[in-house]
């Protein structure tokens, strides 16, 4: 079960409750790395003499995230024309422009104008007087596993959610309040936790209670926090990583029949 | 905010952060019209909503190397 707690396009933070470590990590991990965005991969320069070389300039255009439409584009090596690259298993991005300019993103022409660079804003370059820059980039999809510049999130983490009990024998001394680096102990006349959220699982608290009072422990609940880079909207994201994981779970299944039969 | 590098060349700014992987050089620009407005660099990062400290890390010690790569222009590429 999911509760959200944050949520906008590019950001979330949310509960999975009552699940297990295995289910939440292979989640976390087919996000990070089997969900697929477009991003320029190859790029052919025709002229170039800024003060930049080639590759740095390749580089740096490949970090910028592209709007992605995931129904529109296949994998090239799963296209029809066979991973020679066809207007539907890439984009084409034009650039000629003479300095003295800064180059942005935006100035870079897309083929398909639906898909275009996520932020138009972005320095990539400084070019000076007389001097040119003319590139053709290609832009395609991929996955995180293959190259990290293709990964939709850019923070993508979760943490088990504690539960922290007090025990009849407090005697509100008080040092775990004090010792709560995320200050989310306080007593009113009993011990109280405040936002449970924020504990960090540092335990200091139970090392310093002398009566062995409070005890922290593990629950089966996971808080997530999901960023995404902007190539795919963060609850697409989601989705998608759960329907690699079926399917990886089908071909598990298949497999283990086969081994079934043959044995 | 003396000895903090505020006016550099914005086309070398990383793209990314280097550690979590956001994006933050289109914020690089406003942090820098920022500084020159008055604000301390943390009052322009909050400002821009950088929350992590290793985004924040990026705007503090950004230096661009430009100036030094136009020193070997021509000699190797
Ligand atoms: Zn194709
Ligand atoms: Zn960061």
């Amino acid at each position: 079960m999911i509760e959200v707690i944050e949520e906008n396009e590019r950001y979330i933070k949310f509960l999975l409750k009552n699940s297990f470590p295995a289910f939440a990590n292979s989640w976390r991990r087919a996000m990070k790395s089997l969900v697929p965005t477009m991003v320029i991969d190859y790029v052919d320069f025709y002229v170039n003499n800024s003060f930049f070389y080639d590759e740095v300039i390749a580089h740096r255009l490949a970090l910028i995230p592209i709007k992605t439409d995931l129904n529109r584009y296949n994998f090239q090596e799963k296209c029809s024309c066979k991973g020679v690259g066809c207007p539907s298993c890439q984009v084409i991005f034009r650039l000629n422009v003479e300095g003295p300019k800064v180059v942005y993103s935006g100035d870079l022409v897309s083929e398909d104008p639906e898909v275009h660079f996520v932020y138009k804003d972005v320095p990539v370059l400084e070019l000076f007087k007389g001097q040119q820059l003319m590139i053709e980039a290609v832009a395609r999809l991929g996955i995180g596993k293959e190259h990290a510049k293709f990964q939709p999130v850019s923070v993508c983490f979760y943490k088990i959610v504690p539960k922290i009990t007090v025990l009849e024998n407090c005697n509100l001394c008080g040092a775990c309040v004090n010792e709560c680096s995320k200050k989310i102990l306080r007593i009113d006349k009993k011990l109280e936790v405040l936002n449970i959220l924020d504990c960090s699982l540092c335990k200091e608290c139970v090392k310093v209670c002398e009566n062995k009072a409070i005890k922290v422990e593990e629950t089966n609940d996971f808080l997530f926090t999901i960023e995404s880079t902007g190539a795919l909207p963060v609850r697409t994201i989601m989705k998608k990583a759960l329907e690699v994981l079926i399917e990886k779970a089908k071909e598990m299944n298949k497999i283990l029949e086969e081994v079934h039969q043959t044995s | 905010m003396s000895g903090i590098p505020f006016d550099e060349n914005s086309s070398d700014f990383p793209i990314r952060c280097f550690s979590c992987g956001a994006v933050i050089a289109h914020f690089y620009e406003k942090y820098k019209d920022l500084i020159k407005k008055g604000r301390t660099p943390k009052q322009a990062l909050d400002e821009l909503g950088i929350k992590r400290y290793c985004c924040r890390r990026m705007f503090l010690t950004h230096k661009s190397i430009i100036k030094e790569l136009i020193r070997f222009h021509g000699a190797v590429g």
